[in-house]
């Protein structure tokens, strides 16, 4: 196992050298005078479900949007594919191929089901902008994401009036009509009783199937332990260990981070 | 085609053909406001109501549309029936510049820069007498028309500019573009990460919305023949203006032209009716009640309580913005 995060230059190195989609390179990022990130490095594999955990307050989500551009790092790069993104907006990285969620979970709760799934844009043209907001493929494949993630019935229920875990379900589903190469989850079990955990997974490994990568923020180490490879350790704000779940599970510098909190 | 399609389509008619039948001069000047506030109240909501973010600017592009017709007109003799498109464009560029400014973050910045605006033209159309005329303002020449047509081309170029405000928001309203808007009206954050580029909207939105009151201040200034800094840039312009969307339904297509064709006849007919000693304030506090009745009453405004009052007659559970917003997707 991979006991220490890659080196900020050895990271950057893989990612050329191999088919790595996302590369994170020695961020650092403090608000005032604390220090929530210090020197974040690691790679995400194209074709992995790329787990990323730690406790509580260990950084996880703001290194999330570090990646999607809603922070901006005080050092370091973030690179998709080869292309860096410190500097962009949000929107432009989905544009890279990036979706995320969000661990309070974020839809546009006065539209419909539908209308939820028709707002993310994978490429923005002038002339896409002033086309119909929904055209023959796209309604097709919204409504194959629909009933795939079993929200096809719901299609014109106004997005807040579903339940807590249609919510989750409709975030995800929204997030990959954008045709995102990588989509990052921010704590996806948070809150699911145990069959919508398990339903939950068995869309992710299905998707994952058919070529989307995931890099996943959890708590919930049934649901790590059993559908990522590998698995990312934060704590205190860097990344602490990284490897596959059997050698993670044992890692004594991980133990300890849990436990010795 | 229901009930619901044929309106627009017999409005249409009624609007075209009623100056051959109604030729008093009162009933089309009421309607040629009441068209030109409907046309400003519209492209106010693009940004007010589809991106909700509140413009108080309206004035100020009101009154470059007026300055810019009337200074054309009196140095370039270029009729303002020709100027009147490019002046919509001056706007519109004007409009992206500012929004360029104030629009690349969020919240309430924005009300206070376009109210800010709206005084900095002013100021500058006051002391710039070289150019503007000051505080004597500006005589534009009078139309070359016998007195009972001169209101006829006004009349239709209003209701024309009203026609294409509602077919520009049409077209919004069902595009990706608008989805964009009512996404950042919705939660801006979220619609970032979708892949909306919100200043680019944002920007893109407001040049639009604002090009309308840049054609109506050109075009009303011909037909009054006269603007001075407090009659172009008058912050009662603004009010109206949002005050009808806010009526009819803020974020809907037909809203502001429902509000436009309430408020403007109210208006007119208080102050008509209204001794001549308090007439032009009385129709300043009819606004005010309207306001506070609204805002207590009706908060949505008038169309979407309708539709919500009927969608949950006819289908409960059903989202209510479905009908109104994107005719297509919630079939």
């Amino acid at each position: 196992m991979t006991a220490l995060p890659l080196t900020a230059a050895a990271a950057k190195e893989a990612a050329t050298e191999e088919s790595d989609c996302l590369t994170v390179t020695g961020i650092h990022k403090s608000f005032g005078g604390i220090q929530a990130l210090t020197d974040c490095s690691f790679v995400v594999k194209k074709g992995s479900i790329t787990a990323l955990i730690g406790p509580n307050g260990s950084g996880k989500t703001t290194l999330f949007n570090c990646i999607t551009g809603f922070y901006e790092p005080d050092r370091g790069q973030v690179y998709v594919r080869d292309v860096s993104t410190i500097g962009r907006r949000p929107s432009d990285i989905v544009h890279l191929g990036v979706m995320r969620t969000f661990q309070v979970t974020r839809i546009f709760r006065r539209m419909t089901v539908l209308e939820n799934m028709i707002v993310p844009i994978r490429q923005l043209t002038l002339r896409s902008l002033f086309t119909a907001a929904i055209k023959g493929d796209e309604r097709v494949r919204a409504e194959t994401l629909l009933e795939f993630f079993g929200l096809k019935g719901l299609r014109d229920q106004q997005a807040g009036s579903l339940s807590f875990g249609q919510q989750k379900l409709l975030e995800l589903a929204a997030a990959l009509m954008a045709e995102p190469e990588i989509v990052l989850l921010d704590e996806p079990a948070g809150g699911l009783n145990p069959v919508m955990i398990e339903k939950l997974a068995g869309h992710v490994r299905e998707l994952n199937g058919r070529g989307v990568t995931f890099l996943i923020i959890e708590h919930n180490m049934g649901f790590v332990m059993n559908l990522c490879d590998p698995v990312i350790v934060m704590h205190r704000g860097t990344v602490i260990a990284q490897g596959s779940p059997g050698a993670v599970r044992e890692d004594p510098i991980v133990l300890d981070a849990y436990l010795g909190d | 085609m229901g009930a619901r399609r044929i309106v627009p389509f017999v409005a249409l008619a009624l609007f075209l053909i009623l100056p051959i039948f109604v030729r008093e001069g009162f009933y089309l000047d009421l309607l040629l406001f009441t068209f030109m506030y409907a046309a400003m109240s519209v492209g106010w909501d693009i940004m007010g109501g589809y991106a909700g973010y509140v413009s108080l600017g309206t004035a100020g592009f009101f009154g470059i549309g007026s300055y810019a017709a009337g200074l054309l007109v009196v140095h370039y003799g270029i009729p303002v029936f020709v100027s009147a498109p490019f002046i919509g464009l001056f706007a519109a560029l004007i409009g992206a510049g500012l929004g360029w400014v104030s629009l690349r973050s969020r919240g309430t910045s924005f009300v206070i820069v376009t109210l800010t605006f709206t005084y900095v033209v002013q100021l500058l159309a006051l002391n710039l007498r070289g150019i503007t005329g000051g505080s004597s303002g500006l005589y534009l020449p009078l139309l070359a028309l016998p007195a009972e047509f001169v209101i006829l081309p006004f009349y239709y170029s209003m209701f024309a500019l009203l026609v294409v405000a509602i077919l520009v928001s049409l077209a919004i309203r069902r595009s990706k573009f608008g989805l964009g808007l009512i996404a950042i009206r919705e939660e801006e954050g979220k619609a970032d990460g979708s892949g909306v580029n919100t200043s680019l909207y944002k920007i893109l939105a407001f040049a639009i919305s604002v090009s309308f009151a840049g054609v109506a201040g050109a075009l009303h200034a011909q037909y009054l023949n006269y603007m001075d800094p407090d009659l172009a840039f008058e912050l009662i312009i603004t009010l109206s203006v949002i005050i009808m969307s806010l009526v009819g339904g803020r974020g809907t297509v037909w809203g502001p032209v429902l509000g436009a064709f309430i408020i403007q006849p109210l208006s007119v007919y208080l102050i008509y009716l209204a001794p001549s000693g308090i007439a032009g304030q009385v129709h300043l506090v009819a606004l005010g009640v309207v306001l506070v009745l609204v805002v207590m009453f009706l908060p949505d405004g008038i169309i979407p309580t309708f539709e919500t009052w009927r969608a949950g007659r006819s289908k409960p559970g059903r989202a209510s913005l479905a009908d109104e917003q994107v005719p297509g997707v919630a079939s």
